[in-house]
């Protein structure tokens, strides 16, 4: 029995494709649902291990990116959503999906699920950004970090910028919430400073959990990184590859999270058997 | 419930102090010399009596950083910008959407709630300022801008409560059937200022000549009886340029069977026929795009679109539409595909000169400025593409004033298709006798009816719906995954095709002639608000439709389907074997016209060319005494500098597609090359390219089309793509396609790329043409002026890449590389830039050699297929001196050159543009291989290396800092 994951889809998510792609490429099997056959069916979640939510422009991020779509499965699935997470399960939600994350109150979750402690709003250039970064991972105890030290993914998104008052920030820290932090080609915190930092974003936040670490909100983009052909030095690697003779792997950088989440089901399996 | 006395709710949410667009409202004004503070406030407005729940604004506002009803009074002006009547509002829409969610109230048939932006400006400053900046942010065509001071905010209790409701005052709205036993006169001026209205008033321009208002004439004649309104409306907009190509397709001189099918169609017949076994294509010229093999499996499809006259009077909106517009050519493809990459390209004005260019000869109604155009046709292509979830990798800009009074917008769309769904082969499809039109997607409103009207009739006067329009790329991104990942699989429908220009009368008229009739039944067209006559709504261009032919048995569940996934269909007709085009209209027949004369009665109009070459003397001035500066100024000119603010706005990457991206190399130099990989799980790779050299066309419009062909092949082709299967594209944007002079050099274009194509074996897949790319108007002191676009072709290429690992991208990968330039340079500046910088046109424009170029090609594929060659850049604008120093930008490395075997003046020998060239650099292990490759091939010439070093160095001619070039070449649109 391997584990399953549900990717949601509809009103403008638009990475599903590539999510599920991720998540199978790692061993696991998973289904492609429309949000609103979750809302006739929502007993459904009961079938499944991961939730992901990818990212995409659901409702055009109109009223804030990610605000209405968490509105409507905030009215119409909340309780099952909470259920949900109180399992052993895995959530993520990459871009989009960490912003309706965000606004549904399933991450950072200071007090409960179901408040919204932080926000993710207009990046400070106000413009959309696609670009590759990099990020350093703060807190590896999350399950779906485990053993990664810095991901070189691409992050586009016009509203990635985590702001929170100084206190959830502190919180946020003293809880070791703050998953991962952009990082310049030094490898020293981008310290806000831009293109390092692309939005702007608070503390250079570019992904935090929920107290389990279960739950990751994360705005680059792993699936879009996960293969070496992806990559933007992708030419440079493949040409260093083939004057020293040797196959260029695969595999980059953003696979080793849904890997992670492989791996994360597949010991528990063990531990129970 | 009334709703007419109900007192409307204004919800006001107030964003943190540090918001990213408050700051870009702040750097403007800052441009203008004033300190502002400013705040941003999103509003909602709705008479719908829910929208006054707590629960609906607390749904609309972050708690964390945003705070409801709250507005401070701390600001000097407040300007607050909202959509006129009718005008799409996405966010509205979005709003609506949440307050149904909200009021556990279905709300089919309630007020919706409209959106607006209020910004709250603290500033020393006076209104006119303010006035200033409103202009430099908003559209006067479809926005409503208001100031107030805060001492009239103060006095009024805030800001006006404004309900952009649609109003339109049509009594009965009927058919009116139109009298055509009239003169001559009388029939000119119901094609040049359309029907009469009861009122005397004319309803808008027709475009149909004497010459085809005489054959309706003579057809409601022969018929026995009037015509109505909406058949001349259906039969102006079938036999419309835009519609038919007439020019493309009368006879012209000697060419009977007219250019289109004469030369481009005869091109691709050829091609396929020598081709046999090995042909490509699989559907071209027939479908809403041209669709050749990708794989075993699965077929690619493209398509590029022009939309400039809209882009011209609303840019964001053009744009916008135009995108999402080519993205349903692709949905409508065969069975229907999947849109996998976007394309743009933009022809503009110098973006940082104001001509002053107006409509009136009072000069009150004045062009948008350059920088608005491209700020918003930049803006729409952006909005459409991202929320839709396409990637956009390739694209170009190109400059020249004579774009100011109409830009050229193409925008293009590859999709991908199984060749086979359902046991049948994907491309086809065939509405058939007693299949029911459906048309899903978005309700038909007054959008887009006989293009765009300046009415600007004030807000309380039940003001018209603007006719200008601004895509809803949600509603379109919801039915097209109901259509592409889902219910196409199904088998559910027939024939499916896409409502663009002319709406429904295309869309139906079309697939009606596989069937051989219809029978609508206009009635049941679902509207965006009441009051539309019959002829409206069956020409409006309403955004987000499709419309298909289903069997009368799966037309229940398909709807329903569609209801699941928040997407609108209804049935509005049938398709029948009639023979006849037939509309109802409550319980009256309104429209009968036989399909022959619909589609083929428009009477031919012969053609007439004469042709004079342009251009100048050759100049004649002192070479330059050094050259590190000129190159540094070629490097900062606006078709050689950077447009990577473009591309990071632009998602390249959604789908997880990109292989080779917009920007290549550490120096991150914007290239004119992409390639994808659109199946995740197949190592094949789509390359993409384009080329186009309009000032050519000053000279010669035949070096204008073989040069931007040529670019578009060489460029796939450096990037390292099979030229075995390679297809094209034209796009013809021309001018005053009226005059024999302008036919002619059209002509001229035409029969060079037919025979450019058949000797490169690349087959014309996909095409369309925008004829009268003029702008007719007054300069600053009222005198008439006339700004034509040069005669421009865009060709685009699509190419398939066996794997991808064998893509080759333009930045140098190692010092101790050598360089060659493959290809011979010649005294070819004649309309290049480095002319056009020393202010000359010259008359030696490049010549294409397909002899040489194609035995090139044929021996870089197999070098490419072996992996020999570690970077290469195509040299284009501005010759070899640019192309090396964009290659030392993207490297970061220095390059040791030597360009004595060009046997010309070094000026000459750095900036001409003599096509059929490629830079290339090779690792020392391949070098062997690769001249082997090349043996035989005269014009295959080493010139030096690549250097650990932080210069550009040309031997006896030049030695600059790559800083400086690299600083020069991203300057200029920097600030954009």
């Amino acid at each position: 029995m391997t584990a399953k994951v549900i990717v949601l889809s509809g009103y403008g998510l638009n990475c599903e494709e590539e999510t599920l792609h991720a998540f199978k490429y790692s061993g696991l099997n998973g289904d492609i649902v429309h949000i609103n056959d979750l809302i006739d069916s929502p007993e459904m979640l009961d079938n499944y291990d991961i939730l992901a939510i990818p990212g995409g422009f659901s409702y055009g991020d109109d009223t804030g990116s990610g605000n209405a779509f968490a509105q409507k499965m905030k009215l119409a699935l909340m309780d099952d959503l909470k259920k949900f997470v109180e399992r052993d399960t895995l959530v993520i939600g990459i871009c989009n999906g960490c912003q309706i994350l965000v606004n549904l109150g399933l991450v950072p979750a200071l007090n409960a699920y179901g408040e919204r402690d932080v926000a993710v709003t207009y990046n400070a250039s106000a413009r959309y950004q696609c670009r590759w970064i990099d990020i350093k991972i703060e807190h590896a105890t999350s399950p779906w970090l485990k053993d990664i030290e810095t991901l070189h993914i691409p992050v586009a998104h016009g509203e990635g910028r985590f702001m929170m008052d100084d206190s959830t920030l502190e919180d946020l820290k003293f809880n070791g919430q703050v998953a991962a932090r952009y990082v310049n080609e030094g490898g020293h915190y981008a310290d806000m400073a831009f293109p390092a930092n692309p939005n702007g974003s608070t503390f250079d936040i570019a992904a935090m959990t929920d107290k389990s670490g279960r739950v990751l909100a994360i705005m680059p983009h792993p699936e879009r990184g996960m293969f070496t052909w992806q990559r933007d030095d992708y030419a440079e690697l493949k040409d260093q590859a083939q004057r020293d003779g040797v196959e260029l792997s695969d595999d980059s950088d953003g696979i080793v999270i849904f890997k992670n989440a492989a791996a994360y089901f597949e010991m528990k399996m063990k531990k129970s058997a | 419930m009334d709703f007419e006395n109900y007192m409307p709710t204004r919800i006001e949410i107030l964003a943190h102090k540090d918001d990213g667009r408050a700051k870009s409202i702040e750097s403007i004004l800052e441009s203008m010399d004033v300190n502002a503070s400013v705040q941003a406030v999103d509003v909602y407005t709705s008479e719908n009596p829910d929208a006054a729940n707590d629960a609906f604004a607390k749904g609309l506002a972050n708690p964390v950083t945003q705070r409801v009803n709250e507005t401070p009074e701390d600001f000097t002006w407040a300007l607050e910008i909202g959509y006129l009547p009718g005008v799409t509002d996405n966010i509205g829409h979005t709003a609506t959407e949440l307050l149904a969610l909200t009021s556990n109230d279905n709300l089919n048939g309630g007020e919706p709630v409209y959106s607006s932006r209020l910004y709250l400006i603290k500033a020393n400053t006076e209104k006119e300022t303010i006035e200033k900046l409103s202009r430099v942010i908003s559209n006067k065509l479809i926005q409503r801008i208001t100031i107030k001071s805060l001492d009239e905010y103060k006095k009024d209790g805030g800001m006006d409560v404004v309900i952009p409701k649609v109003k339109l005052d049509n009594k009965g709205a009927v058919a009116d059937k139109v009298d055509l036993n009239i003169s001559d006169d009388e029939l000119t001026e119901i094609g040049t200022r359309g029907i009469a209205n009861q009122d005397g008033s004319r309803r808008g321009p027709l475009g149909l000549s004497l010459h085809y208002m005489k054959a309706i004439q003579e057809y409601f004649k022969k018929e026995g009886r009037p015509a109505t309104d909406i058949e001349i409306e259906t039969l102006a907009q079938t036999w419309s340029e835009h519609c038919k190509h007439t020019i493309f397709a009368s006879p012209i001189d000697d060419v009977a069977d007219g250019l289109y099918k004469h030369y481009i169609k005869r091109a691709t017949k050829e091609i396929r026929e020598e081709r046999g076994e090995d042909d490509i294509c699989v559907s071209v010229f027939s479908d809403n795009a041209g669709g050749i093999i990708f794989d075993e499996d699965h077929l690619i499809t493209d398509k590029v679109e022009t939309h400039n006259s809209p882009s011209a009077l609303d840019p964001f909106g053009g744009a916008i539409t135009g995108i999402v517009g080519v993205n349903r050519d692709c949905i409508g493809f065969g069975q229907g595909a999947k849109p996998v990459v976007n394309r743009y390209g933009f022809c503009l004005a110098d973006p940082r000169k104001k001509p002053n260019y107006f409509r009136d000869k009072d000069c009150t109604d004045a062009l948008l400025p350059p920088s608005n155009i491209m700020n918003g046709v930049v803006a729409g292509v952006e909005a459409g593409g991202n929320c839709s979830g396409i990637p956009t990798p390739s694209g170009f800009v190109y400059f020249d004033d004579r774009f100011a009074g109409k830009p050229l917008v193409f925008v293009g769309t590859i999709g991908l298709i199984p060749r086979m769904i359902n046991g049948n082969p994907g491309h086809e499809k065939k509405a058939r006798p007693g299949d029911k039109i459906v048309m899903a997607g978005g309700r038909v409103g007054a959008d887009g009816i006989h293009g765009a009207t300046f009415s600007s009739v004030a807000l309380d006067e039940g003001s018209p719906a603007t006719a200008v329009q601004i895509g809803d790329p949600i509603t379109q991104k919801k039915m097209s995954d109901a259509i592409i990942k889902e219910i196409r699989d199904k088998g559910w429908y027939s024939a499916i095709t896409d409502n663009g220009a002319g709406g429904l009368s295309s869309s139906v008229g079309e697939m009606a002639e596989q069937s051989g009739g219809f029978l609508l039944e206009l009635d049941k067209v679902p509207l965006k608000y009441p009051g539309l006559s019959p002829w409206e709504i069956w020409i409006s261009e309403s955004q987000e439709r499709m419309t298909m032919a289903v069997p009368p048995e799966n037309t229940e569940k398909l709807i329903e389907f569609f209801a699941k996934r928040g997407v609108e269909a209804t049935v509005v007709g049938t398709y029948t074997d009639s023979g006849r085009a037939q509309i109802s209209w409550q319980d009256d027949v309104i429209m009968d016209l036989e399909m022959d004369f619909l589609h083929d009665g428009n009477p031919e109009t012969p053609l007439k060319t004469t042709f004079t070459r342009g251009g100048q003397a050759e100049p004649d001035f002192a070479e330059p005494l050094s050259y590190e500066q000129i190159l540094v100024d070629m490097m900062g000119r606006l078709n050689i500098c950077s447009k990577e603010f473009i591309s990071t706005q632009y998602d390249h990457n959604v789908q997880g597609s990109a292989v080779l991206g917009p920007l290549q190399g550490k120096g991150r130099v914007y290239a004119e090359a992409s390639v994808s990989r659109p199946v995740l799980s197949s190592e094949k790779g789509v390359v993409l390219s384009q080329g186009l050299f309009p000032r050519y066309s000053d000279i010669d419009t035949a070096a204008m089309a073989a040069a931007g062909l040529d670019m578009a092949v060489r460029n796939a082709v450096a990037a390292g793509v099979d030229f075995a299967q390679l297809a094209l594209l034209d796009n013809f944007c021309w001018c005053s396609s009226d005059e024999p002079e302008r036919l002619g050099q059209l002509k001229r274009a035409v029969e060079t790329i037919y025979e450019m194509a058949v000797k490169y074996q690349t087959p014309f897949i996909s095409g369309k043409d925008s004829m009268f790319n003029d702008f007719k108007g007054y300069d600053e002191n009222g005198k008439a002026i006339k700004v034509s676009a040069p005669p421009t072709l865009l060709v685009s290429s699509i190419g398939v890449i066996p794997h991808v690992n064998r893509s080759i991208s333009i930045a140098p990968k190692a010092a101790g590389d050598c360089v060659y330039v493959l290809g011979a340079t010649k005294d070819e500046l004649g309309a290049s830039e480095y002319y056009d910088q020393l202010g000359y046109v010259g008359n030696n424009v490049p010549e294409t050699d397909l002899h040489q170029n194609l035995r090139l090609y044929k021996l870089y594929a197999r070098a490419s297929r072996d992996r020999l060659i570690a970077s290469a850049m195509a040299v284009g604008y501005g010759g070899l001196g640019v192309t090396l120093a964009k290659k030392a930008i993207a490297g970061q490395f220095g390059l040791d050159i030597d360009l004595s075997h060009i046997d010309l003046r070094k000026d000459k020998a750095l900036f001409s543009e003599s096509t059929g060239r490629i830079v290339v650099t090779v690792s020392p292990q391949n070098k062997k291989a690769f001249e082997k490759n090349f043996k035989g091939f005269e014009d295959c010439h080493y010139i030096g290396s690549v250097a650990q070093s932080e210069n550009l160095f040309i031997r006896d001619c030049l030695k600059t800092d790559i800083r400086d070039l690299e600083e020069a070449y991203k300057a200029p649109l920097k600030n954009f």
